[in-house]
């Protein structure tokens, strides 16, 4: 089922909380340069999937695969070196250093020794080099949340996990953030956007997992799941509900 | 000019040269060995609170663990002075590594249980089950190894010492990922900071800081009791001075015991309950309007404080 | 012996669950440290003092009068305080330092008006309450010490463990009985939440403030009978015995300080008949133990930092 070797694979992946199971057997695969959406109904697992990758959260079973290398239970950091990052739901940026400061730290202790990254042109790309010398409490939200994304590309990252990054921002604003985001992948990062503005999803993933209840309940491209029996009920079910 | 060679020249040189000094030009000599000892102190508390975020309320726990290292290596091994200081330190740097479990605690359980842990080792020391080896509660005597001025000048030295690291910290990335550790572990992980190495190597750093301080207070003062230096004061006293600087900057905490600790010996130690009264609404005014100390007063009119 | 020391334990137990109870209602609602809760104890204990000597008032009506007097003066001191304390970055740890400068001034300004002597308050006048409540209820007593299961225990220690039950029994009532309990345990489980569904969380805060200064002085009124003399400095010990009630219970549960309270004075006992020139080790020793190895306490949820 999976291809030869791709950059990650989740496979079986498991994680309760007490008694609930918010990841129940989860497993997909994520190629190098791929942007993979996941997308689902709130609860479904999709944050939990990407805290548990990025070393928030042990997994409780199964197996993550990053590079050949088995990766659950892996602290942050070492993750981090390994080549992995991650932007929050809510932007977590560290409020009371400058946004040069933020992005600095994560270069020199996340970054590879071979291949340091030019911070000005990094703020540059993503419109943050105006602010370089603000603290990040000062930022709006929108503009935290490119900081938490120029954090982790700060760490020459592999593959980078986006939870809702589009969330608040104006049709022009998304559309450059689009914009970069493929731009980064073909540079050879792989990206997992979880996101629930669909338009959003479907100009720049090339493929897309849905979730729901901590399970994967379809696989394929964005216009076949918006046709898909299952992921219509699920969506519609949690309308009804919210 | 490299900031942190500017930042050596312009505070600690004038700083230490000052204190070197004054014990030739003002007459009390104690007031100057304790305003040493509360900058060291304050410093200390500055890398573990202003750069890490954790509030050490049993700090002093350090102090006397150093002050009787010191007095024991003294008593027993009939060790020098410099020796015996390295025995405090180290007596202090074994209690901080035995605490390191306390990390998994956040915010107010951490300063809870180090408080309770500087409680645990004053119980212990001052038990009269134990007077053939600390004298119990009967404190101690060194007068064999009595020399106050250069039990002074050891405790300057310490204090240029401490100076330099806090200078140090402040300019070096390791400063920066202590900060940012401090802002939020979550994120200081994903900036690839290995967040548990971090903690510990600031506090171990300052319970190094005072457990010299420690030994050489035991040095200069030679005749005290176990509730003097493991006197829930020292840690009060550091952390007011420091928080009313400001922390995470090198002048806060020097500003800080230099301005309060004057108002301490302004306001005469003769009526403690008139001084403990004003200390009170000290910190209390302290905390509601000025929680970021001095430092932001000119911070906030754009003024860079190192 | 033993049977004595278990009974004695569980007595004292209560007395220590009504203790924390306060503390740890405070903590559960606003997530602040009450550093001076310990001098809130010492006030009620002055309370009792001055009612039994001015007025001849039995201190077990003036456990009613305690509750009411803090309870009111709680409340102008939660909007004096806390509100401006909760807009801050980092409240939990500057309540932690707020809080200290008020037991400082709670203590300094006790020590003024009463001075530093020792005071207690006989306890015969337990007796002849429960000589009185006795002729109420029709039971045949003689004031004197009260023998059950072959032990005999000082009436007093009996008078504050039902006292503490009672006040523990009507906790239990107003939080899961009372519609303003029920806003008040909402507060707890998550503030924003309550502040999102329109519930009035100042005014939730301020009773609960109220309710855990009154409870603390409440205790205070058994202080002569249960812990010894009062005096103004008597309060740190109380916090730090408080805290390790609360801590092995676990923080924020008021409920689960009832555990706390009888495992603390149960081992509290056993340490003063068979260990005792190590007992005031205890509660230090007993706090980092739990911290350390269940740090959300026994009946706690998870509180450790990522």
């Amino acid at each position: 089922m999976f291809p030869e070797s791709p950059l990650l694979a989740i496979d079986g992946l498991v994680k309760r909380f007490g008694g609930f199971r918010a990841l129940d057997g989860l497993s997909f695969y994520l190629r190098e340069g791929e942007i993979l959406g996941v997308v689902g109904p709130n609860g479904s697992g999709k944050t939990t999937c990407i805290n548990v990758i990025s070393g928030l959260h042990a997994p409780d079973g199964g197996s993550v695969t990053f590079a050949g290398r088995a990766i659950g239970g892996l602290k942050s950091h070492q993750l981090v070196r390994l080549g992995i990052n991650r932007t929050f739901q809510v932007p977590r940026p560290f409020m009371s250093l400058t946004v040069r400061e933020n992005v600095a730290v994560a270069e020199a202790y996340g970054g590879k020794p071979q291949e340091r990254v030019d911070i000005g042109a990094l703020l540059a790309s993503l419109e943050l080099a105006p602010l370089a010398g603000r603290r990040a409490e000062e930022l709006n939200s929108a503009q935290q949340k490119m900081l938490d994304l120029a954090r982790a590309l700060a760490t020459s990252p592999r593959l980078v996990l986006i939870d809702e990054l589009a969330a608040g921002l104006n049709p022009a604003e998304l559309e450059r953030v689009a914009a970069r985001l493929k731009e980064i992948a073909r540079s050879g990062v792989a990206l997992l956007v979880v996101e629930h503005l669909m338009g959003f999803i479907q100009e720049i993933t090339d493929r897309v997992i849905v979730l729901n209840a901590g399970k994967e309940i379809f696989e394929g491209v964005m216009d076949d799941a918006i046709r898909d029996k299952r992921v219509v009920e699920v969506f519609l079910g949690a309308e009804d509900e919210g | 000019m490299p900031r942190l060679l500017r930042h050596a020249l312009f505070i600690l040189v004038p700083l230490i040269a000052a204190l070197a000094i004054a014990p030739a030009v003002y007459g009390n000599h104690l007031l100057l060995f304790n305003l040493i000892v509360f900058m060291t102190l304050a410093q200390g508390i500055n890398i573990v609170y202003g750069f890490t975020g954790y509030l050490p309320f049993g700090y002093v726990g350090f102090f006397g663990a150093g002050a009787y290292g010191f007095s024991l290596a003294v008593m027993h091994l009939h060790a020098s002075p410099f020796a015996a200081l390295a025995l405090g330190a180290l007596a202090a740097l074994l209690l901080g590594l035995g605490l390191t479990p306390l990390f998994r605690l956040s915010g107010a359980y951490f300063a809870i249980a180090s408080l309770a842990a500087a409680l645990a080792v004053l119980q212990i020391v001052s038990n009269p089950a134990l007077e053939h080896i600390t004298n119990g509660p009967y404190g101690v005597s060194l007068s064999g190894v009595f020399d106050p001025s250069l039990a002074y000048a050891v405790a300057l030295a310490i204090l240029a010492g401490t100076v330099l690291l806090v200078i140090w910290l402040r300019n070096a990335r390791f400063g920066l990922a202590l900060q940012a550790i401090r802002e939020d572990a979550i994120s200081a992980g994903m900036a690839g900071i290995n967040v548990v190495r971090g903690r510990v190597i600031a506090w171990l750093l300052a319970a190094l800081i005072a457990g010299l301080t420690g030994g050489v207070y035991a040095w200069y003062i030679s005749v005290f009791y176990p509730e003097t230096v493991f006197s829930g004061e020292v840690t009060v006293f550091a952390i007011v001075f420091a928080l009313f600087g400001g922390t995470a900057t090198i002048l806060g905490p020097i500003l800080g015991v230099a301005i309060l600790y004057g108002i301490y010996n302004a306001i005469g130690i003769s009526t403690p309950q008139y001084f403990q009264l004003v200390y009170g609404l000290l910190i209390m005014g302290l905390v509601l309007f000025l929680p970021n100390g001095l430092v932001s007063l000119l911070r906030r009119r754009g003024v860079d404080v190192p | 012996m033993l049977i004595y020391t278990l009974l004695a334990g569980l007595l004292f137990g209560l007395y220590f669950s009504l203790m924390g109870l306060g503390l740890n209602l405070m903590f559960g609602v606003m997530r602040i440290v009450n550093l001076a809760h310990g001098d809130f104890l010492m006030l009620g204990a002055f309370l009792a003092f001055w009612l039994f000597n001015l007025f001849a008032l039995n201190p077990i009506p003036g456990v009613a009068v305690a509750f009411a007097l803090f309870l009111l003066a709680g409340l102008p001191l939660y909007y004096l305080l806390v509100p401006r304390l909760l807009a801050a970055r980092d409240p939990e740890m500057l309540s932690f330092i707020l809080f200290f400068g008020f037991s400082q001034v709670i203590e300094a300004v006790a020590t003024i008006a009463f001075g530093t002597s020792e005071r207690s308050i006989p306890g015969g006048s337990m007796a002849r309450a429960a000589a009185a409540v006795a002729s109420l209820l029709d039971l045949a007593y003689r004031p004197g010490p009260i023998a059950f299961l072959g032990q005999s225990f000082p009436v007093a220690w009996l008078a504050a463990g039902i006292v503490s039950a009672l006040a523990v029994l009507l906790i239990y009532v107003y939080l899961y009985r009372t519609r303003l309990g029920y806003l008040t345990r909402a507060v707890m489980a998550s503030r924003e939440e309550a502040i999102s569904t329109g519930i009035d969380v100042h005014r939730v805060s301020a009773i609960a403030f109220g309710i855990g200064i009154a409870l603390a002085a409440v205790a205070g009124v058994f202080v002569p009978f249960m812990l010894g003399s009062i005096t103004p400095a008597m309060g740190v010990d109380v916090t730090i015995t408080s805290f390790a009630v609360i801590v092995i219970g676990s923080l924020g549960n008021p409920l689960g300080t009832v555990l706390g309270g009888i495992l603390y004075g149960v081992s509290y006992m056993f340490m003063q008949s068979y260990y005792s020139s190590w007992a005031n080790l205890l509660p230090y020793l007993l706090l980092i133990a739990v911290l350390l190895v269940r740090p959300s306490g026994l009946l706690g949820r998870q509180v450790r930092r990522a």
